[in-house]
């Protein structure tokens, strides 16, 4: 919802290891910068044009939803200071589901002095009915053409200088993955300047929208579209002229709009609809030059398979096992070789060094700040997640992503859920807090409730995949298929329940665009690798010190020995583990990966074994939401729903836990 | 001819009553509202429209009466297809489908009857009843206008509607340019469809991908069809304004 005195960056929500940048960041930047706000359909290439303008790093990847947050950034161009915005995909400026409403309310709220509007050349009618949308604002744009080595390579030409001569904008070409045209780019933002829409609605239409437009007082932003958009009951515009005008004034602007709806007979959007279509058209025949023969796209072979079912579950299947033999073998390997090469010779030398037993153990004992703290996070953790990070970003570049909804639509069926709910829960995959944002998309209550539950409950994230791969590798691919298998079960058991639960509603419709298929870019995998490793260890290498210096002072004081004797009936007699777990689980609350640092430990030092190492995994993957994700979900949930939720992921986890392990007991 | 027209209202109300199980004289009087009149169910009579029984308690359609009332109920209901789905009205449905079912020739309904694609039910629910044209639309694929589910995989086809309830899932399929007249090609329909529109692969359910209405390849392969079109399209523009004047109904 629009609010007035609300800043939009409410929705930057400070999640670090995405990079988003926390609200305090932003009150440094002096008051002269201009503010330049980069806009487009989903998968347009925002991000990476919003890298390129200020050289810092927004998530880059190949799929809608990749960036949800709003992040900040600044440009230099000669001597003008711009900061800019890189934003969320936007379809249109009518919004029907709150979450569509960041994008439009950022741009009411700070009311930009550039918009560049982002196009994929591949999509160019798509990415015009935006634009139109847009120009109705009078905001100066910057028009960028984006990905024009793919449209060429597809034998297809757009030409920029005639879609500047209509719109009126200056327009530039852009392939932002090499940085070509940014220079452009950064020019022609010094010279953006409103658009022109040549579209006339119609005399009655025009008269109707002048009418709303004249009652609108100052305080409403852009209030030539302001019109426009009441007039298609934008059902979430009531609220910010509310917020922004008298009673007296909202009422003659309601009797207004109701009026000039009433001539139209429920045929307004249509007729807008259709007026913007034909413009739609007419413009992009006019740029759109296209060669008569051209190489196949092989591209789009590879797409359909992946979702077909004969060769998408193969395909599927391969892709997992790949990865999980790289992270096993590769990644151990480069874990075990960095601890023999750099871990042992410190870890001895310093034991010489350091006689004081106190500081001994403090330092380098079992919680010690540089076994846990830096030993853990650098050399245990990281050559895991760097294998790990580079596959998957491999993956997400590709865009293979998205077309797992496809594959699993029927299975999603199963449980009740509609298609809808698919993206957010693949989406987990990568990060559980990040998915959760996206499932604000879900109009069903009941289903965003039990998407938001799954997504917190047995889905494993990107850190999570990698590390526990790694763990089981240790005792083979039987523990690794059937740790997978139950968590799988797990989710489907939990969406089949809570379906029956909880009661029924309208349900949402599946409506997904695919992301082509793309040869992913080394140079960009490897540097979002990267970041993704250092927003790790920028966070990690923290909480890893301080959960280090907690467990150490717990065990000198002796609370973790008594912590251990209560708890003792449960972790090794029901759950059959060795009481060193009970160390991984408080660690659970502190960093998800100091908890895998430690049961990797467990595992190379022989203290688990196979049924052990499933139960454990098992157990942490579920055990315990992370914070950043607690907090979303107390976002979107509110505190009741969220402790509710929590605690019954947290005891169910350890049920099933322990029911697993007497099962595999049964079995072997 | 005002007469012919409030006739053709009794044999509309007689017809609902027949399709609820009715055929009392109070539930025709109520049925009619305020402006009842007993000449009217004279001149029924005298047309042999209609029965009455001995008592004047009952009423029912005769032979001729049902066939004439089952082309104005199949004219009315096809006319709130046309305006629901093509014409997107959600308003004032009953008021245009009123006016219409005066004006049309069965000809002419025949083929709106044709181009939909022999709808079998009025967007409130209620039964169409069939032409001569669905009868024959089984062998002689006459039908203009399919679901995508019924097409093809590798098939394209143009838009002719789409038909969602919902105003959300019309604004999303728009802003993907699914809307009436683009070109969509069908690329698989399991687990879920995937189209290709406009140089972009999208994923739908199947609920969607049945409300998207396109019209069969082979009516815009040859071109004598195309003015055709075009000509029920300003004729349907037109007869707009016509209907807007139907205040009794
Ligand atoms: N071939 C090609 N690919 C590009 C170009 N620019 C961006 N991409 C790719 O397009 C995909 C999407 O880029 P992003 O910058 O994440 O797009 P976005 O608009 O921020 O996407 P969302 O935040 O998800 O809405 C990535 O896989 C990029 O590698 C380009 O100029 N050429
Ligand atoms: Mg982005
Ligand atoms: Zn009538
Ligand atoms: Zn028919």
């Amino acid at each position: 919802m629009i609010k007035q005195n609300n800043s939009p960056n409410d929705d930057v929500i400070p999640v670090s290891h995405h990079g988003a940048v926390s609200v305090e960041g932003i009150s440094e930047t002096p008051r002269k910068a201009k503010k330049a706000v980069v806009v487009g359909l989903p998968n347009s290439g925002k991000s990476q044009i919003f890298n390129n303008l200020t050289g810092e790093y927004s998530i880059v990847a190949n799929y809608p939803l990749s960036t949800i947050v709003v992040k900040k950034g600044q440009m230099r161009v000669s001597d003008e200071i711009y900061e800019v915005y890189d934003t969320p995909g936007l379809y249109c400026l009518f919004i029907h589901s709150e979450d569509e409403l960041a994008v439009r309310d950022l741009i009411y709220q700070e009311r930009p002095d550039v918009l560049v509007l982002c196009i994929d050349a591949n999509l160019i009618k798509q990415s015009l009915v935006l634009a139109a949308d847009l120009i109705e604002l009078q905001i100066p744009m910057v028009i960028a053409i984006n990905a024009i080595d793919e449209t060429s390579r597809k034998g297809m030409w757009i030409d920029s200088a005639t879609l500047s001569q209509i719109t009126g904008v200056p327009v530039v070409e852009s392939i932002a993955i090499k940085g070509i045209g940014t220079n452009k780019l950064k020019a022609a933002i010094q010279k953006a300047r409103p658009g022109r829409l040549p579209i006339h609605y119609g005399d009655m239409m025009a008269r109707g929208i002048d009418t709303v437009n004249s009652l609108l007082p100052d305080t409403i932003a852009y209030r030539h579209k302001t019109a426009i958009l009441s007039l298609l009951s934008d059902p979430f515009l009531d609220k910010y002229l509310m917020d922004n005008c008298s009673d007296d004034q909202f009422k003659k602007i309601r009797e207004a709009v109701d009026d000039v709806q009433g001539v139209f007979k429920g045929n307004l959007a249509r007729t807008i609809n259709h007026k913007r279509a034909e413009w739609v058209d007419s413009t992009a025949d006019k740029i759109i030059k296209r060669q008569e023969a051209f190489t196949g796209r092989f591209s789009e072979t590879i797409a359909r398979m992946c979702r077909s079912v004969i060769y998408g579950v193969p395909i599927l299947m391969s892709i997992i096992v790949a990865t999980y033999f790289l992270v096993v073998n590769v990644a151990n390997w480069i874990s075990t070789e960095m601890e023999n090469i750099f871990w042992a010779p410190v870890r001895a030398r310093l034991d010489t060094l350091i006689t004081y037993p106190f500081w001994n153990d403090f330092f380098i004992g079992q919680y010690g700040v540089l076994t846990l703290g830096v030993a853990g996070a650098v050399l245990t953790v990281l050559p895991i997640l760097s294998v790990y990070f580079i596959l998957y970003n491999i993956l997400e570049d590709v865009g293979y992503i998205p077309n797992l909804s496809v594959l699993s639509k029927r299975v999603f069926d199963k449980i009740g859920l509609s298609g809808a709910s698919i993206m957010p829960m693949v989406l987990g995959f990568g990060c559980k807090t990040m998915a959760t944002l996206t499932a604000k998309s879900l109009t069903s209550p009941k289903e965003r409730y039990i998407t938001i539950f799954l997504i917190a409950f047995a889905l494993p994230c990107a850190p999570q995949i990698g590390l526990n791969m790694s763990l089981l590798g240790k005792a083979g691919i039987k523990a690794f298929l059937i740790t997978f298998g139950v968590l799988a079960a797990i989710e489907a058991a939990a969406g089949l329940i809570l379906n029956k639960i909880i009661k029924d509603d309208d349900k949402d419709s599946f409506i997904q665009a695919l992301p082509a298929i793309r040869m992913p870019n080394l140079n960009a995998v490897l540097k979002k690798t990267f970041y993704r490793l250092f927003w790790f260890l920028e966070e990690a290498l923290p909480a890893f010190m301080y959960a280090s210096i907690a467990m150490f002072t717990l065990e000198k004081t002796g609370i973790l020995k008594i912590i251990k004797i209560l708890f003792q009936p449960i972790v090794e007699g029901f759950l059959g583990l060795p009481s060193e777990m009970v160390d991984a689980l408080i660690l659970v609350i502190a960093r998800r990966e100091a908890a895998a640092a430690i049961i990797i430990k467990m595992s190379d030092n022989g203290h688990l074994n196979f049924i052990q190492t499933i139960v454990a995994v098992v157990l942490s993957t579920m055990f315990v939401p992370c914070l950043a994700h607690i907090g979303i979900i107390v976002k979107h949930q509110g505190w009741k729903s969220t402790v509710w939720m929590v605690v019954s992921i947290t005891v169910i986890s350890v049920i099933i836990s322990g029911v697993l392990n007497w099962l595999l007991y049964l079995i072997f | 001819m005002k007469n012919a027209m409030e006739i053709d209202e009794y044999l509309e109300a007689l017809w609902h009553m027949k399709e609820d199980g009715k055929d009392s004289m109070a539930e025709l009087k109520a049925g009619i509202g305020g402006s009842f009149s007993p000449d009217i169910i004279a001149d029924c009579l005298s047309e042999h429209l209609a029965t009455v029984s001995d008592d004047e308690q009952t009423v029912v359609l005769t032979f001729k009466g049902e066939e004439r009332a089952r082309r104005i109920i199949r004219a009315h209901r096809l006319a709130e297809r046309l305006l629901f789905d093509v014409m997107g009205m959600t308003k004032n449905l009953e008021e245009g489908a009123c006016e219409f079912e005066h004006v049309v020739t069965p000809a002419l309904v025949d083929s709106i009857c044709t181009m939909l694609g022999h709808p079998k039910e009025s967007p409130q629910g209620l039964p169409i009843p069939p032409g001569d044209c669905c009868d024959t639309a089984a062998t002689t694929i006459e039908s203009s206008v399919v679901h995508l589910t019924e097409m093809e995989i590798g098939q394209s086809a143009r838009v002719a509607y789409v038909n969602c309830r919902k105003d959300h899932e019309l604004h999303r399929l728009n802003g993907l340019q699914i809307r009436p007249g683009v070109t969509v090609k069908l690329h698989q329909t399991y687990p879920s469809f995937v189209i290709e529109c406009e140089g972009s692969n999208i994923a739908l359910d199947e609920q969607i991908a049945n409300n998207i209405c396109v019209w069969r390849e082979k009516k815009y392969a040859s071109k004598p069809d195309e003015p055709k079109v075009k000509k029920k399209r300003t004729f349907f523009g037109k007869g707009l304004g016509l209907f807007s004047k139907c205040k009794k109904c």
